[in-house]
């Protein structure tokens, strides 16, 4: 029998190929007739098998054949969930989104024009892989403020540090490869490294970041050279809030020597502090820490303008990676911040920044206080974008994101910062996003969600459907 | 040309608002190419002032989940006069309470897996929980399907396959709604009947088989190009076939549903029919049943939208006579 393949654009109503192939079956005349219907491009391919007049429906032609590493990314409920947090009734928790209303909109519009009517040759042309000397000048400034003291070719400009954990995960890691990590971590660290599929190990943190003997622990089951880099965020880390203590760094810094595994130190939020004093980076204590810094919470994310830091044999192939990736950065982004950094007031404009999460920060801290159940436990940042939140071991907030929508407000489940599924009974909130104000409704609306979810576990407990409360927090 | 005007509600509060907003946009598009002059109205606050100052000559609803599916949004139209796309007020509130909509096919004679439906409440306040043993009595032996009560999406929905897993699953699906539904897992083939409805009565499209690899249709697999095999018509025999679409025949009227709606069943290795629910504003994204199952009988999603538009004129017509 005959089957009929019939591919076909949704939004064109064009077959683009009828073609007969021998199979068993046949699409009935209707099944085949093309109309154009509404959508944007998606194939459909209806393919005829077996039984009468009958056709499989296939959205995507080349379904079965894409890498093993796709496997495991899926639309998921909770991705929807945001979608319908979407509304503006619904106070938002859940970005780490910088409010970069408060750089002046006529400053960054003059940087950018004055990039083009100015140096337009540069800006409008590829650059070198390894970024502009002048962002790198201004980068070595940047960080010497911070007690690291850099040359030119220390340093390779990415697009936003996000770009340098792709590419790091592509140099050093194969699949199996062990990471070290702080367990919670950053989700795009996850991300990133994933698509290697490297092991990811968590090492838990406390009110001083991440715990040493823990690590140590590990690093000693491990065995030298047994991990191909530990990740660390020391400054106000995302998602837990905390910050690696000066003796932790000096500590960590002796493992990663003995064991003989190099540091990634991701620092996006080091010149967002609220108080106490700077404690000097991992990298201005030993030259072989790998350092990753961010233009997008000093300027706007939108440029997307990161950098590394590494010993020279890194960056050769960190840039070998990077051409394959995109020949170059934006010369048009790192030429607008050349200009931004060299002739404007950006550091009072850092300063108020600053202050206004300083200020969102105290909001939420003073709401979860007033408002939160007396189980639930919260860190407490000197800086940064978020606060961690962990609550009774039998909850799992990721269930309890749907009701907190219905109540307009969102968080991120604990469990997306860990690799393993842990972290279920957290979760982070940002206060960089929203005003004071809303900050304080949104914890109140969450408080409520809470109270009755644990009215809910506690009525399972005490029926016996559900283990007993040991696990509280 | 000179349509009518024709207001297509989107969005709004649902947790399925992501998904209205594809099927919404899809609508608009389908209705310009037909020539409407078409009005995107996400549901907000300002609804009401909007709809009264531009005075739409209808409204296509494509809004899934609470506030479009539940009865709420079609008795305000029909307060404010507007007629509307799709079933009314009481056929809404019927389908969209599956607990409710299960005891009147059981009274029916239509075929239902066995369930129970305990409210969040009969757990906090009334203990519940310390009946949990008992449900597979109701329902029959593990495993079991379990869900919010009112939900679209497949949103909450845990199959669970032992009794250790059941409390886990009840407070998943309590996040969801305020009643929980734990029902018999039927194994077989899940099949989605769309029944469009006109003056010369309910017709059943070519049923859609769905097959998901996951084993379990849920929301990544609804969504997620390449999670779930779609087979239309089913692959079932002539006499089966003839069956399921009596019985989406059956349901759609008995839940009094007027132009268009869409059965979801079971059907077992035996032939046997088990009627899960019915929907009364099916998805028209790139990856929904109904506009599948129209396009295998030739007609295009702007042939479908054209037949719901042109419905609910005729109704706003009957009424000014």
């Amino acid at each position: 029998m005959l089957l009929y393949r019939l591919t076909f654009r949704v939004n064109e109503g064009l077959i683009i190929r009828t073609k007969d192939v021998r199979e068993e079956g046949i699409i009935s005349p209707a099944t085949s007739t093309p109309r154009p219907i509404g959508g944007r491009g998606l194939f459909v391919s209806y393919i005829g098998v077996r039984a009468m007049g009958t056709s499989r429906v296939v959205f995507d032609k080349l379904q079965g054949r894409y890498a093993r590493r796709m496997d495991e990314m899926r639309s998921s409920a909770v991705r929807d969930l945001f979608a319908a947090a979407s509304r503006p009734d619904v106070i938002s928790l859940s970005g780490g989104m910088p409010e970069v209303s408060r750089v002046p909109a006529h400053t960054a519009a003059d940087a950018a024009y004055k990039a083009v009517a100015h140096q337009g040759a540069r800006a409008l042309q590829y650059g070198g892989s390894e970024g502009s000397i002048e962002l790198r000048s201004i980068i070595i400034e940047l960080m010497a403020e911070t007690g690291v003291r850099l040359k030119t070719d220390d340093i390779v400009v990415t697009a936003g540090a996000q770009q340098a954990l792709d590419l790091l995960g592509k140099i050093f890691l194969d699949p199996g490869d062990v990471v070290i990590a702080e367990g919670p971590t950053y989700l795009g660290a996850l991300q990133a490294f994933s698509a290697y599929e490297p092991e990811i190990r968590c090492v838990p943190m406390d009110d001083c970041g991440m715990r040493m003997d823990l690590l140590e622990a590990e690093l000693r089951a491990l065995g030298p050279r047994g991990a191909k880099f530990i990740y660390t965020i020391p400054n106000f880390q995302n998602p837990g809030g905390v910050t690696l203590a000066a003796d932790r760094r000096r500590r960590l810094l002796e493992l990663s020597r003995e064991y003989d595994i190099p540091i990634i130190e991701d620092d996006p939020y080091g010149r967002l502090r609220f108080e106490g004093g700077h404690i000097k980076p991992l990298r201005a204590l030993d030259p072989e820490v790998i350092y990753l810094g961010t233009f997008s919470k000093i300027f706007a994310p939108g440029l997307r303008l990161g950098w590394v830091v590494a010993p020279h044999p890194v960056l050769a192939k960190l840039l070998i990676a990077k051409q394959a990736a995109d020949l170059c950065g934006s010369a048009f982004a790192q030429t607008t911040a050349e200009v931004y950094f060299r002739g404007t007031r950006w550091r009072k404009v850092v300063q108020a920044l600053t202050r206004v999460y300083a200020e969102r920060r105290d909001a939420m801290l003073a709401a979860l206080s007033e408002h939160f159940p007396k189980e639930a436990r919260w860190t407490c940042p000197e800086g940064g974008f978020f606060v961690w939140v962990e609550l009774p071991a039998f909850l799992d907030t990721g269930v309890m994101l749907a009701e907190a929508v219905e109540r307009g407000v969102t968080f991120v489940p604990g469990d997306s910062f860990f690799p393993d599924g842990r972290g279920r009974n957290c979760m982070r909130l940002a206060f960089c996003y929203a005003e004071p104000e809303r900050i304080e409704e949104g914890i109140r609306r969450l408080a409520e969600v809470l109270e009755d979810r644990l009215e809910l576990y506690r009525a399972f407990m005490a029926a016996g459907a559900l283990p007993a409360e040991e696990g509280a927090a | 040309m000179n349509k009518e005007k024709i207001a297509v509600l989107m969005g709004g509060r649902s947790l399925e608002r992501e998904v209205s907003l594809k099927s919404g946009e899809r609508v608009c598009q389908a209705l310009e190419d037909l020539g409407y002059k078409v009005l995107p109205l996400d549901l907000s606050p300002t609804l009401v002032q909007t709809l009264r100052s531009e005075r739409p000559d209808a409204c296509y609803i494509a809004l899934h989940g609470r506030y479009g599916e539940d009865g709420a949004i079609q008795e305000l139209l029909e307060f404010l006069g507007v007629p509307y796309t799709g079933p009314g007020v009481v056929s809404s509130v019927l389908a969209w309470d599956k607990p409710l909509a299960k005891r009147l096919f059981a009274e029916h004679g239509i075929p239902t897996p066995a369930w129970v439906n305990l409210t969040a409440d009969a757990f906090k306040q009334m203990g519940a929980a310390s009946a949990l043993d008992l449900v597979v009595e109701s329902t029959g032996p593990f495993p079991l399907a379990v869900k919010p009560a009112k939900q679209g999406s497949a949103l909450g929905l845990t199959r669970v396959d032992s009794a250790d897993r059941l409390a886990e699953a009840l407070l998943t699906a309590l996040s969801y709604d305020d009643a929980a539904m734990i029902e018999k897992w039927v194994e077989g083939r899940m099949v989605a009947v769309s029944v469009f409805d006109g003056p010369e009565g309910p017709q059943p499209l070519p049923p859609v088989e769905i097959s998901p690899k996951s084993g379990v249709f849920d929301f990544a697999s609804m969504y997620t190009a390449g999670e779930t095999d779609y087979f239309v018509p089913a692959r079932l025999d002539e006499a089966v076939m003839s069956e399921v679409k009596k019985c989406a025949i059956a349901v759609h009227t008995l839940l009094e549903c007027r132009d268009v709606s869409r059965v979801d069943m079971i059907v077992d290795s035996a032939g046997g029919l088990h009627v899960l629910e019915c929907n009364t504003s099916p998805g028209m994204t790139e990856t929904s049943l109904l506009p599948m199952a129209a396009q295998a009988v030739g007609l295009s999603l702007a042939d479908v939208v054209e037949k719901l538009v042109s419905s609910a004129l005729a109704r706003s017509a009957g009424k000014n006579q």
